[in-house]
C-alpha cells in the first residue's frame, strides 16, 4: 500500500535529528551570548562586518546554518508526515522538504560567500 | 480522529503530553522564525543604511519583550529536545518525570538570565 | 447517600449530544456499576461495552474529564469530582454512545504478527521450549496488555495519522521480539519501520500514564524503535 512506504530516510532523519540537536544546543546558545548577550555593540554594522570578514568565521556560520536547516525542515517533514495528507503524499513532502534544506544552505552560503 | 487538536490536549493529560505539545508548538514558532531571520540576512547585503535602519526597528525597548520570549521559546524548545533523546534512548527513563521538572527550570533559569541581560543593554 | 452527575456523550448514529444523569453514590461504587445503575433505572438506551468487570478483558475503556480509564477498576468517589464527562474513547469511530470501532485497531495488530514464530515446529514431535526466569523478564510486562485501547486514545500521532499502528500494536511487536522463544524478529521490524510505524513517535508518552496494566508502552515503542534503525541501516549494506 502507497502509505506504507520503507523509507530509509526515516532512521538517517531520526539519528541526524538528534545529532544536529546536539550541535545547534551548542551553536545556537554561542550564537546568542556572542549577539545578544556578549556586549552592547554587538549587533551594530562594523561588528557584523567585522565578524564576518574572517573565513573561519563563515565556514562555521555556513556549518551552523547547514545543521539548523536540517533540523529545521527535517522537523517540518516528521510534523507533516503525521498527518493522513502528507502519508499518502509522502514521496512529495520528503521531496519538498529536502529541495527547502538544499535552497536554505545554498542561498546561506552564497551569501557567505560573496560577502 | 481528533485532527490537529491532539497534538495540543490539556484535559486530562499528564505533564509528558504538556511537554510534548510545548516541544511541537515551540519548534513551529523556531521554524517560521528561522525562515523570517535568513531573508533579514539579506539586508547586511544591501549595504549599511538598510542594516541599521532594520536593525534599530528591531531592537529597541518596545520590542524587548518580544526577543525575551523568544529566548524562551529557543532555550524550552533546547532543554527538552535534550530530554525527549534521553528519553528515546531509555536513559533515565524512570525517572522521567524529574527530568522533566530539572530541565524545565534550567530552561526557564537561562531565559531569566538572559532577558535581564538583554534588558540591561537596551535599556543602557 | 452522595449524589454524582453523569454528563455523558450519546450518539445514535446522527447526532451527538450530552445527556446528564444524576446517579447515587455509595463508597467502593466503580464507574462500571455507575453506567449500569443509569442502564437499568434511568435510560435503557444507553450503550456501553463491559464483560468482566475485573480489569482483565479490556472492554470498558472510557474517557472520564478527558482522561481514559477503565470503568470497571475505577471508583466513582476516587475521582473526587460532583460531575463526570464521560466520553468515548479517542481516535476511533464512535458507533454508538460510549461503543468505539476497534477494527482498525484490531487489524494492526494482526499485522505485526503478534504470535511465536518459529522454524522448527514438528506437531508429531512436540518439543518444549525452555526459558529462564531472567528471559520471561524480559519482556513479561509486556505481555499483560488487555488491548483496552486507553494508550490508542491518547495518542497524538493517532489523532492526525489514522493508519499509525499505535502504542498497544507496537508493545505487541516488541513482546514477542523480545521473547528468547521466537524467531520473527525481522517479520515484525519489516511490519513496524514503515512510515506509519515506529517514526511517528515523538515521545508524547501520555500512553505509559494512562495504561491500566502498568505496561509502559512508550518504552517498548522507543526499544523498536532503536532496533528498526539498526535493522533499516542494515538491510541497506546488504
Amino acid at each position: 500500500m502507497a502509505m506504507h512506504t520503507r523509507s530509509v530516510l526515516d532512521p538517517f532523519g531520526w539519528i541526524l535529528q538528534m545529532i544536529t540537536g546536539f550541535l545547534l544546543l551548542g551553536f545556537v546558545l554561542f550564537h546568542l551570548y556572542i549577539t545578544h548577550l556578549s556586549s552592547h555593540e554587538a549587533l551594530s554594522y562594523e561588528q557584523v562586518v567585522l565578524r564576518l570578514s574572517d573565513p573561519t568565521i563563515r565556514a562555521f556560520y555556513w556549518i551552523f546554518l547547514v545543521a539548523v536547516a536540517f533540523h529545521a525542515f527535517n522537523g517540518l517533514r516528521a510534523i507533516l508526515l503525521d498527518t493522513d495528507f502528507g502519508g499518502k503524499n509522502a514521496r512529495a513532502v520528503n521531496a519538498i522538504t529536502i529541495l527547502l534544506f538544499l535552497a536554505a544552505t545554498a542561498y546561506g552560503g552564497l551569501l557567505l560567500i560573496a560577502f | 480522529m481528533v485532527g490537529v487538536k491532539g497534538w495540543f490536549r490539556i484535559r486530562g493529560v499528564s505533564l509528558q503530553s504538556l511537554a510534548f505539545s510545548l516541544q511541537r508548538l515551540t519548534g513551529i514558532i523556531l521554524l517560521i522564525y528561522l525562515v523570517a531571520h535568513l531573508s533579514y540576512l539579506t539586508s547586511i547585503r544591501l549595504g549599511e543604511e538598510v542594516y541599521t535602519a532594520f536593525i534599530s526597528l528591531t531592537v529597541r525597548p518596545e520590542t524587548l519583550p518580544l526577543d525575551s520570549l523568544l529566548f524562551l521559546v529557543i532555550f524550552y524548545h533546547a532543554f527538552n529536545g535534550l530530554r525527549v533523546v534521553l528519553n528515546e534512548f531509555g536513559i533515565l527513563y524512570e525517572y522521567r518525570r524529574a527530568l522533566l521538572y530539572i530541565l524545565a527550570a534550567l530552561a526557564v533559569i537561562c531565559w531569566l538570565w538572559s532577558t535581564y541581560v538583554m534588558y540591561i543593554y537596551v535599556m543602557g | 447517600m452522595e449524589e454524582v452527575i453523569f454528563n455523558i456523550r450519546r450518539f445514535n448514529g446522527i447526532n451527538s449530544y450530552w445527556q446528564r444523569f444524576k446517579v447515587p453514590v455509595k463508597r467502593g461504587m466503580t464507574l462500571l456499576e455507575g453506567l449500569y445503575y443509569i442502564k437499568e433505572n434511568l435510560d435503557g438506551s444507553l450503550a456501553f461495552r463491559a464483560s468482566c468487570r475485573m480489569g482483565i478483558c479490556g472492554s470498558c475503556a472510557v474517557r472520564v474529564n478527558g482522561k481514559p480509564m477503565l470503568a470497571c477498576e475505577t471508583q466513582i468517589l476516587n475521582l473526587k469530582a460532583k460531575k463526570l464527562d464521560i466520553e468515548p474513547l479517542d481516535n476511533m469511530r464512535v458507533l454508538k454512545d460510549l461503543i468505539v470501532d476497534f477494527d482498525d485497531f484490531f487489524k494492526k495488530h494482526e499485522a505485526v504478527k503478534p504470535y511465536l514464530i518459529r522454524d522448527d515446529v514438528f506437531y508429531s514431535k512436540p518439543v518444549e521450549l525452555l526459558q529462564t526466569p531472567k528471559e520471561l523478564k524480559e519482556y513479561y510486562n509486556f505481555t499483560l496488555c488487555i488491548k483496552c485501547g486507553s494508550c490508542y486514545s491518547m495518542c497524538p500521532a493517532a489523532s492526525t495519522r489514522g493508519d499509525y499502528l499505535g502504542p498497544a500494536t507496537i508493545t505487541a511487536a516488541y513482546r514477542f521480539c523480545a521473547d528468547s522463544r521466537d524467531k520473527g524478529k525481522n517479520e515484525r521490524l519489516e511490519a513496524v519501520s514503515g512510515t506509519n510505524g515506529v517514526w511517528r513517535c515523538h515521545f508524547a508518552a501520555e500512553c505509559s500514564e494512562v495504561c491500566p496494566k502498568k505496561i509502559e508502552p512508550a518504552k517498548a515503542v522507543q526499544k523498536m524503535r532503536k532496533s528498526a534503525a539498526g535493522y533499516m541501516i542494515k538491510k541497506i549494506f546488504r
